[in-house]
């Protein structure tokens, strides 16, 4: 796997004549995307805008996206991961029989058509969703487009970009990625960074139950991850910070209600192409702002002794590899 | 006579525990092994909180209790033996480059990662990334045998380059992900995307596979390596049918995505 290639919506906005979104609804779920970025926008070098570019939607149903998608491909549920294996097998020339190719719901006229169009393009982009990167397969289906896109950079430029979800996830994950050089799922308990997605990750922490507290800052998993992590999520001292009532504040022990970020509280948050963009607020809020709660915590927690019995500070015993 | 651990209590959050290991213990005595440091989440403890030690200097290492959050145990061994009387955590045998694990009950995810050499057998069921690389690395298993009696999870034998994994229940997706090289044998077939982006490297189901559309079939045949395989797999008591006179294996080329160089061989009774 090469890891991503990738560029800046900026990029897009000014050179991307072939856009593809897979296992992704734009127009309802990042309804400015079109408009600002990708198939809408007059640029330099596309300076017809619409008429220049092409965008072909890749999804298992009929979406809202679909009507602005020069090509709807509709394929069948769960064949994701095997049609990029199939797009990118005959990319490189290698034969796949038209019966293998029909499985996934598509023809063969159809996949050569695409192929050639991808090969056609300038600057070919790929935007994928949930309906890729969380559907069975998860992290594989989203390595094989990042492989294909990496791959059909030998024909043309192309790059590929997920579709990043509400708040500032893409924040999170870059400064993870700078501090740590990993981006998720990763394990401080032996006084230095470890990194290893399905042991670390959060899901699958709680749903072992392999922690004896939590701490999370805007983030609702009572609402979105599954009922085993819930429960443990229940059963231990959680602590929440958020400017809400959510699901997880209504099961916490501890809610700390925060400003809004970018409304009532400053910070910077990072779009999905990994820009990040200062918020000022807009209003007061009588409530201290995430970081200042995280700072004040911080500082009672290094006014406390070390948790060995005389009080030392614990040390590294050996390094896993 | 072996040493022998006895769980005392079971911890409540993981306890990572590498130095569990003959290569680690099998030179100090009792009261040594018992104030070996181990991690109790972050919390750094002395082996005894956790485990009764009993026995005599040895390679053998003997545990009894439910391992199923202890991680790492037998990380990096070299020689002498461990057997688990019970369920056993993640990491079972990771990185080792000899001797030979044994598990009467079920072990979790990443049982064997990297390891270089030495027999790791399951007698239950298995996690995940059984004899797989770890993420970011490019190499799994490098030699060596796992055995599985039951069922095992994802990734199965990702990205090894040597070595034998068997799998006696079913498995999961993606068995042999982008494999290099080895062997893995499924006596009870596997879910989907078996083989994926397989590079080289040979899998042999004993039951019908649904293969990725980028493999090929190449033929019908009897190899001759599965006749030697077979009788490598026989002091197990795991039958390899090859003969004739049983049936035939029907042969898969691929995955077409990367490389041809893969195979998979499906069994076919006669």
């Amino acid at each position: 796997m090469g890891g991503k290639v990738t560029c800046t919506l900026g990029e897009v906005k000014q050179r991307a004549d072939f856009i593809i979104y897979w296992g992704g609804n734009p127009a309802e779920c990042h309804p400015r995307h079109f408009t600002k970025y990708t198939i809408m926008q007059k640029s330099r070098f596309l300076p017809r805008g619409r008429k220049d570019r092409t965008m072909v939607l890749v999804d298992i149903r009929e979406t809202k996206s679909a009507k602005a998608a020069d090509i709807f491909l509709q394929i069948r549920p769960g064949k994701d991961f095997e049609l990029i294996t199939i797009l990118r097998a005959l990319i490189k020339g290698q034969p796949v029989a038209d019966e293998q190719i029909a499985e996934t719901g598509l023809s063969r006229a159809v996949v050569d058509d695409l192929i050639a169009r991808m090969k056609r393009a300038k600057f070919g982009c790929m935007f994928f969703g949930m309906g890729l990167s969380m559907t069975r397969g998860k992290h594989m289906n989203s390595a094989a487009l990042l492989c294909l896109a990496a791959e059909m950079n030998a024909f043309t430029k192309f790059v590929a970009m997920p579709m990043r979800g509400h708040g500032n996830v893409t924040g999170a994950d870059v400064i993870m990625r700078w501090q740590t050089g990993f981006p998720f799922g990763i394990s401080f308990n032996r006084g230095y960074p470890r990194y290893n997605p399905g042991e670390f990750s959060t899901v699958d922490v709680l749903v072992r139950g392999d922690c004896d507290a939590a701490f999370i800052i805007g983030a609702d998993p009572g609402a979105t991850m599954p009922q085993p992590a819930i429960d443990h999520l229940a059963r231990i001292p959680t602590i929440v910070l958020d400017p809400h009532v959510t699901h997880t504040s209504r099961i916490a022990r501890v809610h700390i209600t925060t400003a809004p970020q970018g409304i009532a509280a400053p910070g910077t948050a990072y779009r999905m192409d990994e820009l990040p963009m200062p918020l000022k607020p807009a209003l007061k809020s009588p409530y201290p702002s995430d970081e200042e709660v995280v700072r004040r915590i911080n500082e009672a927690i290094a006014r406390k002794p070390f948790w060995l019995p005389d009080g030392r500070q614990p040390q590294m015993v050996a390094t896993l590899g | 006579m072996p040493i022998t651990f006895h769980l005392k209590r079971p911890p409540t959050v993981p306890l990572e525990a590498e130095v569990l290991s003959p290569d680690v213990v099998g030179s100090l005595t009792n009261s040594e092994i018992r104030s070996l440091t181990v991690y109790h989440g972050k919390r750094q403890l002395p082996l005894s909180e956790f485990f009764d030690v009993e026995g005599e200097q040895s390679d053998d290492l003997v545990f009894h209790g439910a391992l199923n959050k202890v991680r790492w145990v037998g990380r990096a061994m070299s020689r002498g033996s461990i057997t688990v009387h019970g369920d056993v955590g993640m990491h079972l045998g990771a990185h080792m480059s000899g001797g030979r694990i044994e598990v009467h009950g079920n072990a979790s995810d990443w049982v064997g990662g990297e390891m270089k050499k030495g027999l790791i057998h399951v007698h239950g069921n298995a996690g995940g990334q059984v004899g797989a690389a770890y993420r970011g690395s490019n190499i799994g298993m490098k030699d060596g045998v796992i055995l599985v009696d039951g069922s095992a999870g994802l990734e199965v034998g990702m990205r090894m380059r040597r070595g034998t994994i068997v799998i006696g229940g079913p498995a999961r997706d993606f068995v042999g992900l982008q494999m290099k090289g080895g062997t893995i044998v499924l006596l009870s077939g596997a879910e989907i995307r078996t083989g994926a982006w397989m590079n080289r490297g040979t899998i042999i189901s004993l039951q019908p596979l649904q293969l990725m559309p980028t493999f090929a079939c190449s033929g019908v045949q009897n190899p001759v390596f599965v006749n030697l395989y077979s009788r490598f797999l026989q002091s197990w008591g795991i039958h390899l049918p090859f003969a004739a006179s049983e049936g035939v294996y029907r042969q898969y080329r691929g995955d077409l995505a990367v490389s041809a160089k893969g195979e998979i061989l499906i069994w076919q009774p006669a």
